[in-house]
């Protein structure tokens, strides 16, 4: 489990990461979406044991960074956001390597080389040097490495990077399964469908997390439940706003004239749709379908990361944004 | 410090180097060049009369090795005096493959994952360190046994005595692996805050100034080859500076700001 408190990182003068809250627990995916220079990576390394926060603190598994950072560092499985990889060594040899500076030797470590080159698909490549890979084999090597200890955390920065769809499924439905096995996971990405389909919750960051919540929370965020109603026939949807403004259950409607289309807010959407139908249909709509209406991920998160920006912006004069960072 | 774990960067290190051939020929050809140019004047000497104004202006020199005829003292002048040059091999080779090692790793951003496993940053330099040093002593030591053997079946075997003199077997015990050390701790500190292969390996180069003025001072001091205490002196001065380096190294290397770089 991770727990993570008020975790702030200064470089100089620049602020990369500040007043960073938030738990990871025992079997949990939890993603971290962000923009370029978000403080995704900073966040990872110092969780990760490998950079000290400058405030702030975290337990993992309940080991405090700082004085526990070189056993936290043992339990957790990084795979960082360049494979980093020996050129020179074969894949086998490196992943050997790996496995000695996690403290692995023999038979154990030879089994587990074995296996997750397997796990990850090289075994055919395991004797070749790394050097002539793609960047595909490459990244598929070093989530072998962040793997190979069996950590208790892990830590998967951009995982799919480089992967093509096939081999990308292939990743997510192993990450999946390490959620089963009780492991705390966090992913940095930007694919916000990948985030979606893999992560229990969400974390949305630029310098710190503006939201955290469950990835259908998060498309709900900031509005009403909508209804969308699409018409067939004769009459446009501007003639029912006036009917659906007096409808008490009704928040808010807009009509769409170019899709024929009206956005109805509702509080309730699966207990309210039947009577808006009903009344609808009762002054003469002709409707041919009807559905419940969620924002993307993706327009969550621009608004979220367009309004800081906006108002970091704003608040610098136009400088650059603080918690901008590596 | 858990030897375990500087073994294992060890290892890694030397089947980097081991296969890659570029920076193994900056190991073996400097220590094959310095050796071939004394031996080549020896066999020259040996083919041919010396001319008696050419033994005068080196008669100084060849007064260190008394009761051997001129023609032999001449070429146990030029063996010995080359010898100093034998430094100059502990000082470059593993300064060029310390310089690498790092960098290349900084560019190939290998760094970060090995820094994000239980190994202490002070493992893995004493893994790089051997690993840098290693084959220069190796080197250093094969080259000054064949130089010996070498202008021994050339000319005279006595010149197979001057070289395994007392002082250079001290010399190469002592002052070959303790340069070494200064060189790699010096070729890590330059890498630490270098990104570029080209500058750490300038910058580190003037770590070799001090041992060509040795030999050249060497030379117009009118010594043929370095005397037992001199050795020692330079076996205390270099133990300094590793003292100061390691003092560097251990703020240079620092597993943050080695980090913050590679961001």
């Amino acid at each position: 489990m991770i727990v993570v408190e008020g975790l702030r990182k200064d470089f100089g003068r620049l602020t990369a990461v500040h007043d960073m809250s938030f738990t990871v627990g025992d079997g949990e995916i939890f993603g971290l979406l962000g923009p370029n220079g978000a403080g995704k990576t900073t966040t990872l390394r110092m969780l990760a044991g490998l950079i000290a926060p400058t405030a702030g603190g975290a337990t993992v598994n309940g080991h405090a960074l700082g004085e526990g950072s070189q056993r936290i560092r043992g339990l957790t499985g990084i795979l960082t956001e360049s494979p980093g990889l020996h050129d020179k060594l074969t894949a086998r040899q490196n992943l050997a390597y790996y496995g000695r500076l996690y403290g692995m030797h023999g038979r154990q470590l030879a089994a587990a080389v074995d296996r997750y080159l397997g796990v990850v698909e090289m075994g055919a490549h395991a004797d070749r040097r790394v050097g002539g890979f793609s960047k595909g084999m490459r990244q598929k090597i070093a989530i072998a490495r962040a793997l190979l200890h069996e950590p208790e955390v892990i830590y998967l920065d951009e995982p799919t990077s480089g992967l093509d769809p096939s081999a990308a499924k292939t990743v997510r439905d192993f990450v999946a399964t390490l959620r089963g096995l009780g492991r705390s996971i966090v992913v940095c990405t930007h694919n916000l469908d990948e985030a979606e389909r893999l992560c229990d919750r969400i974390g949305i960051m630029r310098g710190t997390l503006l939201r955290v919540d469950t990835p259908a929370g998060l498309r709900r965020h900031g509005r009403n439940p909508t209804v969308r109603v699409e018409l067939n026939g004769a009459r446009g949807p501007e003639s029912f706003v006036h009917l659906l403004a007096g409808l008490p259950f009704v928040l808010g409607a807009q009509p769409r004239e170019e899709d024929r289309a009206l956005l109805v807010e509702v509080a309730d959407p699966a207990g309210d749709t039947p009577d808006l139908v009903n009344a609808l249909v009762g002054a003469g709509a002709r409707i041919s379908s009807v559905r419940e209406a969620a924002a993307t991920l993706e327009e969550v998160y621009l608004r979220l990361v367009g309004e800081v920006g906006e108002r970091d912006a704003t608040a610098s004069g136009d400088r650059d944004a603080p918690g901008v960072a590596a | 410090m858990r030897l375990g774990y500087a073994w294992a960067v060890f290892v890694k290190e030397w089947r980097d180097l081991v296969s890659n051939r570029l920076l193994l020929g900056a190991v073996v050809f400097p220590a094959l060049v310095f050796a071939a140019i004394p031996t080549g004047l020896v066999a020259f000497i040996q083919a041919n009369d010396l001319d008696p104004n050419q033994l005068g202006q080196i008669k100084e020199y060849i007064n260190d090795f008394p009761g051997v005829p001129a023609k032999l003292a001449a070429q146990g002048f030029i063996v010995t005096n080359f010898m100093a040059y034998f430094l100059l091999i502990p000082a470059m080779v593993p300064m060029a493959i310390a310089t690498q090692s790092v960098i290349g790793e900084k560019v190939a951003r290998s760094l970060e994952p090995q820094l994000a496993t239980p190994l202490e940053v002070s493992e893995l330099l004493a893994g790089k360190t051997l690993a840098a040093a290693l084959p220069a002593v190796l080197a250093t030591w094969t080259v000054f046994v064949l130089y010996g053997l070498i202008n021994g079946a050339v000319a005279d075997p006595r010149l197979t005595r001057f070289v395994f003199s007392e002082v250079w077997l001290v010399a190469m015990a002592t002052l070959v692996p303790l340069i070494c050390l200064f060189s790699v701790l010096m070729g890590i500190v330059v890498s630490s805050r270098a990104n570029d292969p080209r500058t750490a390996q300038q910058i580190g180069g003037f770590v070799v100034i001090p041992i060509i003025a040795i030999a050249v001072a060497q030379f117009f001091g009118g010594q043929a080859t370095f005397t037992m205490q001199q050795v020692l002196l330079g076996d205390l001065v270099v133990a300094v500076l590793i003292g100061g380096a390691l003092a560097l190294g251990s703020w240079a290397f620092d597993r943050e700001a080695i980090l913050s770089r590679l961001a």
